[in-house]
């Protein structure tokens, strides 16, 4: 899609009106969900509980984002969940009116009510019953909003707790639904192995791109991975060999495995873009910091490649979170060791380089954009026993003006010093989504 | 009870769904989707019928809801024994991906299962509003009038046409399916997400669609789905 394509896409969008009738996206969204295309209102921080720190506990937090308000750029509310759980990722239903959160560790699922008072998120449901509802699934990560349900990706396994693990479905109510175990080489349940791709059955990401009948599925590590200490799982020979290194295709409506890629050093978010005639998909692998291209060919079929090298890979920067501007034109990868966010130009997939890096602070993990891409957003925190140690254990949101050439600090919000934790996933809200 | 189209007949005669179609089995083209032409907006095939599950969601929630005529039905009455694809509208929408697109699926559903002899003995048709203050039944009779003097409705998926007494009614039932609406502060649109509901016999929710997947070809495939589940021991 180029520029004019999106000036139409975006015309059209706003030109129908209604809070659930725009369908473009703050730019990494389930397609399915309506979508903030103006200002943002407020950002939702899942934050790590700290022991030692404030009520200790995992929490919500809540930002102003509002223009004017006499609290913008401040924490506004702060909701604890009791303990802490590995707070880590989550995502909005697809009717956007609750934020399904996950933690990693004690596999609880927390659903606040983000529709009520978008201002002051409540805690509406908690589902204590993960593990045992999917038949020994760990580790909730993902949560990808479809019609009338929510499809959540393991991480692990309760068997050995390595990574093998799947896909879960619960209903909007919150009633499990049915567990889709990743294919393994030794039960490709239908797919095909693709090249030199051995399929390993881990997990990580969702995205699918609905015109296409398509969903992809991505590879990191297990529960015993995940909750180690960096350091030590770094000198860990073992550890180091138990990282996926697939992305896999799904029939997005039977739920069934087709092609198992080989994507190595583990594969972690994926983003489709939003043009009507784009049909592919980037993402990232953490070990071999590379930017791959799942693609559909001439033909017809799915393929994948790796397309670029983000900084140097040898000194392993660790690529996390990316953003893919609503014009699919930019790319923003975010670098976890060296703390850097760099932008990619995308406009030619297949040849996509770097026009641009900034160092936003000793670390970072996430970033969100809005849909405009005027507002950038980062946040720092990877994993409680992940993250650096000492004085480089910064956790902040941290907000940025981009004018096309510089990114520009608006505000930085310090979770250390408010006693808040460490700050992970943002997701955008809006009192304007609903207009009872 | 008007019931669209006329297939009390069927109904009356004691051959529940599963059972009726696998005794009868008339000659129907297949996959059945074959009867329903490609729309450029879904690029992809629909997989094979049977070829794949459908999941139990959830129950479909029952209902007090008023028919055409303005008698008094219960959804569970109007439901049992019948795979059923409900959707909910209102007759001012103007949003081109609420309503209207949702309408035009179930037309072309309607259309195309004149050439699938006797499916209207197990599938049928369902939109119910939700704006009862101004779909009165008077209203919604006059919007069904198509749908009553088609022709060719005899062969056709039935297709009831329903409202409500009013939101203390409705509102249950909105609730129950999960389908979210918001009223505009001018009162006169209704936002909401476009949702097809597959219903199985036994009053299952097994499938549910949204803007982007309610390509007829896989409501179709869907619904021979369920058939070729029933038969199954």
């Amino acid at each position: 899609m180029n520029r004019r394509e999106f000036g139409t896409l975006t015309a059209a969008a706003l030109a129908v009106g209604g809070p659930f009738k725009a369908f473009a996206d703050e730019t990494c969204q389930s397609p399915y969900m309506p979508k903030i295309t103006g200002q943002e209102e407020f950002v939702y921080v899942w934050t790590l509980g700290v022991e030692g720190m404030g009520d200790e506990q995992d929490k919500l937090v809540t930002i102003d984002l509002r223009p004017g308000s006499d609290t913008r750029g401040q924490v506004i509310n702060s909701l604890s969940v009791g303990g802490r759980n590995e707070a880590h990722h989550g995502g909005f239903s697809a009717d956007r009116r609750y934020f399904w959160t996950g933690g990693l560790d004690t596999n609880r699922i927390f659903i606040f009510d983000v529709h009520s008072d978008p201002a002051n998120p409540t805690l509406h449901k908690t589902i204590d019953t993960f593990v045992k509802d999917s038949g020994g699934v760990v580790g909730p990560h993902t949560f990808f909003a479809l019609p009338g349900s929510m499809m959540i990706s393991g991480l692990s396994n309760d068997a050995d707790h390595g990574g093998r693990t799947a896909l879960v479905e619960y209903n909007d109510s919150g009633d499990y639904v049915a567990t889709y175990w990743m294919p393994t080489q030794d039960d490709m349940q239908g797919a095909a192995a693709i090249g030199d791709a051995v399929a390993d059955g881990y997990g990580y990401d969702i995205r699918a791109l609905i015109r296409k009948n398509v969903m992809l599925t991505s590879s990191f590590t297990g529960w015993s991975n995940y909750m180690m200490d960096f350091g030590q799982m770094l000198q860990d020979t073992e550890a180091m060999k138990r990282f996926g290194n697939t992305v896999v295709q799904w029939d997005l409506h039977t739920r069934q495995p087709k092609k198992v890629f080989n994507v190595p050093g583990a594969p972690l978010e994926i983003r489709f873009p939003w043009g009507p005639n784009a049909n592919w998909a980037y993402t990232t692998t953490a070990l071999t910091s590379q930017l791959w291209l799942i693609y559909e060919d001439e033909d017809g079929e799915w393929q994948a490649k790796a397309v670029a090298d983000i900084g140097d890979p040898a000194s392993i920067p660790l690529p996390v979170d990316i953003s893919i501007a609503a014009d699919d034109q930019t790319l923003w990868i975010n670098s976890f060791m060296d703390g850097k966010t760099r932008l990619f130009d995308i406009s030619d997939p297949h040849n996509p380089h770097q026009i641009y890096e900034k160092v936003i602070d000793r670390q970072v993990n996430m970033v969100s954009q809005s849909w405009d891409g005027k507002r950038v957003y980062f946040s720092s925190s990877l994993l409680a026993n992940w993250d650096k140690k000492g004085a480089d254990d910064v956790q902040y949101l941290r907000a940025y003006n981009w004018d096309g050439t510089e990114l520009v600090e608006d505000f930085n919000i310090d979770f250390y010093a408010l006693n808040l934790g460490r700050a992970h996933i943002m997701r955008f809200g809006s009192a304007a989504l609903y207009t009872s | 009870m008007r019931i669209l189209p006329v297939i009390a007949l069927l109904a009356g005669v004691g051959l529940s769904g599963g059972l009726a179609w696998g005794f009868l089995k008339p000659d129907r083209p297949a996959p059945f989707s074959s009867v329903i032409p490609a729309r450029a907006e879904f690029q992809f095939e629909p997989p094979a019928p049977g070829s794949y599950r459908l999941n139990h969601i959830k129950p479909a929630p029952d209902g007090r809801v008023l028919d055409t005529d303005g008698h008094a039905q219960t959804l569970a009455d109007l439901t049992k024994g019948k795979i059923t694809l409900v959707s909910f509208v209102y007759l001012m929408c103007g949003d081109v991906n609420g309503c209207p697109l949702a309408m035009s699926t179930l037309f072309e559903l309607h259309d195309a299962s004149a050439q699938l002899p006797g499916l209207n003995r197990d599938v049928q048709l369902m939109t119910i509003s939700f704006d009862p203050e101004r779909d009165t039944v008077e209203a919604i009779h006059a919007f069904a009038y198509p749908i009553l003097s088609d022709t060719a409705a005899r062969d056709k998926f039935g297709w009831h046409v329903l409202t409500t007494g009013g939101m203390a009614d409705l509102q249950p039932i909105l609730d129950g399916y999960g389908q979210v609406i918001d009223r505009s502060t001018d009162q006169d649109q209704i936002s909401h997400l476009l949702r097809l509901y597959l219903v199985d016999r036994s009053g299952q929710i097994r499938n549910v669609y949204g803007l982007g997947t309610i390509d007829p070809r896989l409501l179709m495939t869907d619904i021979e789905t369920l058939l070729m589940e029933e038969r199954q021991p």
